[in-house]
Order: C-alpha cells, then sequence, then structure tokens
C-alpha cells in the first residue's frame, strides 16, 4: 500500500474516531445504547429484510414471469424500490399533526398507487413489445 | 441448511464494475451532505469562532436543501451499491493467515461501521424530514452531527483500501469480466450498462420529487415533498402556536417586548409602539434544517433600530426569547453581525398582512442567511449585554 493510501485511510481512522468521541461524550448510556440499537436494527433492516425480499422477489420472478419481462421487471424493481424506500416517512405521514396543515399536505399515498400503477403498466407493455419483437434477452 | 457463500451469487451485475461507478456518485452525495451538514452544525453554533456570514442571504437556502435532496438521491444509490456488493458480506475470513486476517478482519469491521452509519444518517435524516421522530432518548442533532463523522471517517478508509480497485474498475470497459468474483458468470436480467441507467434514473427521480420543497419552479413535480409550499403568507408553518404553546400568551393584549440591557429592562416596545418606529420591508427567505425554505416579504423594525432605542451601543450580539417556554430554541444569540445588518428584522408583517400566529405574531426575528429555527417566532424580549 503507498504511502499516500496509509495517510487516506489514517486520516478516515481519525475522522471516524473524531465522531465516536463526540457521540461517546455527549449523549448519555440510555441514549448511547439507543443510538447502538438503532445502527445494528439498520443493517439487519437491510441486509437482512431489504436483501431477503429483493432476493426471493428475483427467484419468484425469474419463475413466473416469461423471459422477455425480465428486464423490465429488474429497472422498475430498480426505480420503485428505491424511490419508496426514500418515500415512507411521507407514505406514512407519521409526522403528521392536526394543528399544522401545511405539513405532509400532500396526495402520497394516491401518488404512490399511480407511480406502481404505471410502472407496472410499463413493465407490462416493455416485456410485450420485447416478446412481440423475439428478443429474450 | 448452511451458510450463504459468495459463489451462491452467480449474477455478473454484482460486480466491481458496478459497485464503483455507482460508489463514486454515492459517495459525492455523502460528500455532499457532509459539507453542508457542517455549514448547518455551523450556523447552529451559539457563539462560532468564526462568524456565520450574513451574506449571502440564500447561502443557507442553497445549503441545507442541497444536504437533504443529496440525501434522498442517495438512498437509491445506496441500495444499488449494497446489492452489487452483497456477496462479499459472506466471504470467509481464514483465520490461520494470521496478520493477514487480522487486516481482512479489521477491514470488514470498517465496512460494518460505514454501513451502519450510512444507513443511521439517511434514516434519521429523511425522518427528521418529514418530523417524524421515531427514537425516544437520543438527540437528532447530536447523534446525526457525530454520525456523520464516523461515516464519513469510515468512507474516506474505505475509499483508501479499495483505491487499486476503484482505479481498475473505473479505468476499464464496464462490461469488463477481469475483476469479477470467480462465480459472478450468469448473465443479468440487463446489462450492466441499463443497471447503470436505471440506478440514475432512481436517483433522479427521488431528486425531482423532493427538490420542490426548496425549489420553487420544481413545486408541482415534487410530489413526495414534504410540503406543497402553502401556507399563511405563501410561506409554510413547522410549529404552530398551539404545539408552542403560546396561544395565549401571543395574543395577549397586554404583550410588550423587553429590551434589556446589561440586565435591566431599558424599554417596553408595544405592538404600537414598534409601528410607530422607521418600518423596512425585506425580501428574504425561511430555510428550515428540514429542507424546504421559501421566499417571503416581511415587513417590520430593524434590530438594530430597536436596540438603538432602548439605547444601547451597536456592535454586541443579542439573546432573542421566544415567549415558548419551552424546547431548544426557545432563547437564541443573534450574533453581532446579523444585528447591525440592515435586513435584519423584528417582522410584523408577511406579503402585506399582520403576522400569522402561527408564524410568530406578535412579532418574530427574519435575518439573512439563517437557519429557520433560529428565527425565532413570538419574541418576548431581546437582551443586550454591552
Amino acid at each position: 500500500m503507498s504511502a499516500a493510501r496509509w495517510l487516506l485511510g489514517g486520516l478516515g481512522v481519525l475522522l471516524g474516531a473524531y465522531g465516536a468521541w463526540l457521540a461517546l461524550t455527549r449523549q448519555d448510556t440510555g441514549q448511547l445504547l439507543e443510538i447502538a440499537v438503532w445502527l445494528a436494527a439498520g443493517v439487519v433492516l437491510h441486509d437482512v429484510v431489504v436483501a431477503g425480499v429483493v432476493l426471493a422477489g428475483v427467484v419468484l420472478g425469474r419463475r413466473v414471469l416469461p423471459r422477455p419481462w425480465h428486464a423490465p421487471a429488474t429497472l422498475a424493481l430498480v426505480v420503485w424500490g428505491g424511490v419508496t424506500l426514500m418515500a415512507v416517512p411521507v407514505l406514512g405521514r407519521f409526522g403528521a399533526r392536526p394543528d399544522n396543515p401545511t405539513l405532509l399536505d400532500r396526495p402520497y399515498l394516491g401518488t404512490w398507487i399511480a407511480l406502481s400503477v404505471v410502472t407496472l403498466a410499463a413493465v407490462a407493455t416493455a416485456g410485450a413489445v420485447r416478446a412481440r419483437r423475439g428478443r429474450d434477452t | 441448511m448452511r451458510a450463504p457463500h459468495p459463489d451462491d451469487f452467480t449474477s455478473r451485475l454484482r460486480s466491481p464494475a458496478v459497485a464503483a461507478r455507482v460508489g463514486v456518485w454515492l459517495g459525492a452525495c455523502f460528500l455532499i451532505c457532509f459539507a453542508t451538514g457542517l455549514v448547518s452544525h455551523w450556523a447552529q453554533l451559539p457563539a462560532p469562532a468564526i462568524p456565520f456570514p450574513t451574506r449571502p442571504a440564500w447561502g443557507y437556502r442553497v445549503t441545507q436543501g442541497l444536504h437533504v435532496v443529496t440525501g434522498c438521491a442517495a438512498v437509491p444509490l445506496m441500495l444499488v451499491k449494497l446489492w452489487a456488493v452483497y456477496p462479499r458480506l459472506f466471504e470467509r475470513v481464514d483465520l490461520r493467515a494470521g496478520r493477514q486476517a487480522l487486516l481482512v478482519g479489521l477491514e470488514r469491521a470498517s465496512i460494518g461501521v460505514l454501513v451502519a452509519a450510512a444507513i443511521f444518517q439517511l434514516a434519521t435524516g429523511l425522518a427528521n424530514a418529514a418530523q417524524w421522530y421515531p427514537w425516544s432518548s437520543f438527540s437528532f442533532r447530536t447523534a446525526h452531527y457525530a454520525l456523520a463523522w464516523v461515516a464519513i471517517g469510515a468512507l474516506v478508509l474505505h475509499v483508501a483500501v479499495k483505491l487499486p480497485m476503484i482505479r481498475a474498475a473505473l479505468g476499464a470497459d464496464v462490461d469488463d469480466e477481469a475483476l469479477d468474483r470467480p462465480g459472478a458468470l450468469r448473465a443479468g436480467a440487463v446489462s450492466r450498462r441499463a443497471l447503470l441507467r436505471g440506478t440514475w434514473a432512481a436517483a433522479g427521480i427521488a431528486v425531482l420529487a423532493t427538490a420542490g420543497g426548496t425549489v420553487p419552479w420544481l413545486r408541482q413535480v415534487s410530489v413526495l415533498a414534504v410540503r406543497t409550499g402553502e401556507g399563511p403568507g405563501g410561506v409554510p408553518i413547522n410549529k404552530t402556536a398551539a404545539a408552542a404553546g403560546v396561544l395565549d400568551t401571543a395574543t395577549d393584549r397586554g404583550w410588550a417586548l423587553d429590551v434589556r440591557v446589561d440586565g435591566s429592562v431599558a424599554a417596553r416596545l408595544t405592538l404600537a409602539d414598534l409601528r410607530a418606529l422607521p418600518q423596512h420591508t425585506v425580501d428574504l427567505p425561511i430555510a428550515c434544517v428540514e429542507g424546504w425554505s421559501a421566499q417571503g416579504r416581511w415587513s417590520g423594525v430593524r434590530v438594530r433600530d430597536v436596540v438603538a432605542a432602548a439605547g444601547a451601543a451597536g456592535g454586541a450580539d443579542v439573546v432573542v426569547t421566544s415567549l415558548q417556554e419551552s424546547g431548544p430554541f426557545t432563547r437564541t444569540v443573534l450574533p453581532a453581525a446579523f444585528v447591525e445588518d440592515e435586513r435584519t428584522l423584528l417582522a410584523l408583517d408577511l406579503a402585506g398582512e399582520p403576522l400569522d400566529l402561527d408564524h410568530g405574531f406578535p412579532v418574530r426575528v427574519i435575518a439573512p442567511n439563517r437557519p429557520g429555527v433560529l428565527q425565532t417566532k413570538w419574541v418576548a424580549s431581546l437582551e443586550v449585554t454591552t
């Protein structure tokens, strides 16, 4: 490993250690415990739940969907899945307050359903076009 | 059932070629988030060593808007990035390899820290932007700030470790297989180029769907933004008078602004007194830490005029106290540079109408280039220490 990479790596360790020190000195034990739970839960949520659902979905899709639909379905999963996960806080409207009508004031669920329907329709159409053209990739 | 092995993941799409290309953009998002986050932290320090600038007035609007929008774009990018490298999670560490095993173990641990901190930052940031606080004890500001350093540190370390691989992957054609895992032999459902285009599309949609919270001409497009941008006087509300518990005190006819100089009340100004002082109108944005912003036309009296009317010399910080009795921003420091700025007002009107109760009636602070949480509403007193 070159000196520059060691230097960069060392810088990374220093920055990270500073962050750890900030957390450890500015939050009490109970708060640190909750932060630790959140950190672990995030990894489990991705590595087990999200990754597991995607794996199962892909296996299922490969069995159920005819070949021409595989490519459009894959791209749809990337776009729809990413945008959906990002939108969880607004879709659930968890922060909404009855006294504040200027907050979370869009029809998120309806929009998301429309987005999902459009995505499904796009996959169906693109797959049908590919099937007619006789392409299998 | 045995534990999964990297070779169980056979798709050629899960490759360094894809990971490096998505990683460049994800890294860029994290760097922008980190830099703009530091700006936001600096802006909120009560007594920064280097004073926060009052210009440009739209500065915080841009940096904090970027902060939240790049955080949104990072979600689909990170999902694809993690998907591309997922098989490596199941690589075995050969414990007989001694020093090598220790290095590999440390590297794996640093990846664990990076992933945990990155997910934490995106999850807590997105929730906070939607005013959702699903945690019970830790402070969002403290935790999000501390973990930002952890995430960026782990990211810098990760780049240092992977630099030769990143350079090789970016230097070769996207379809080159020289760097692939031995088990990655099956063609994916789409090409690598198509997967990357899909990823850019997802990130682009994430940006367009949320950026309207701060970019006015995207309002109609940003269907997933936390706000439409509507509100009294064309400005949304973060905290209502009811939520702040000031319904009675803010509407009390006996309300008057106390101006304290060196501990004693030097002036008590009623609403009529304030209206009798020279009135000024400024166009300034409210830009919140949650990433939304809105331009308003504010009218009222200059803070420096009020301070002078109380007989205090200029050039000092002013402590602004709200009628709101609890919360971290009930007492804020308005640094001297903002006090002296002619655009810093105690606003009485918004868009030509008296301030809405939820916008801080009877008076609120409006200053250029400041986070919304420091634009104190329902002002009770100003304190000058000379």
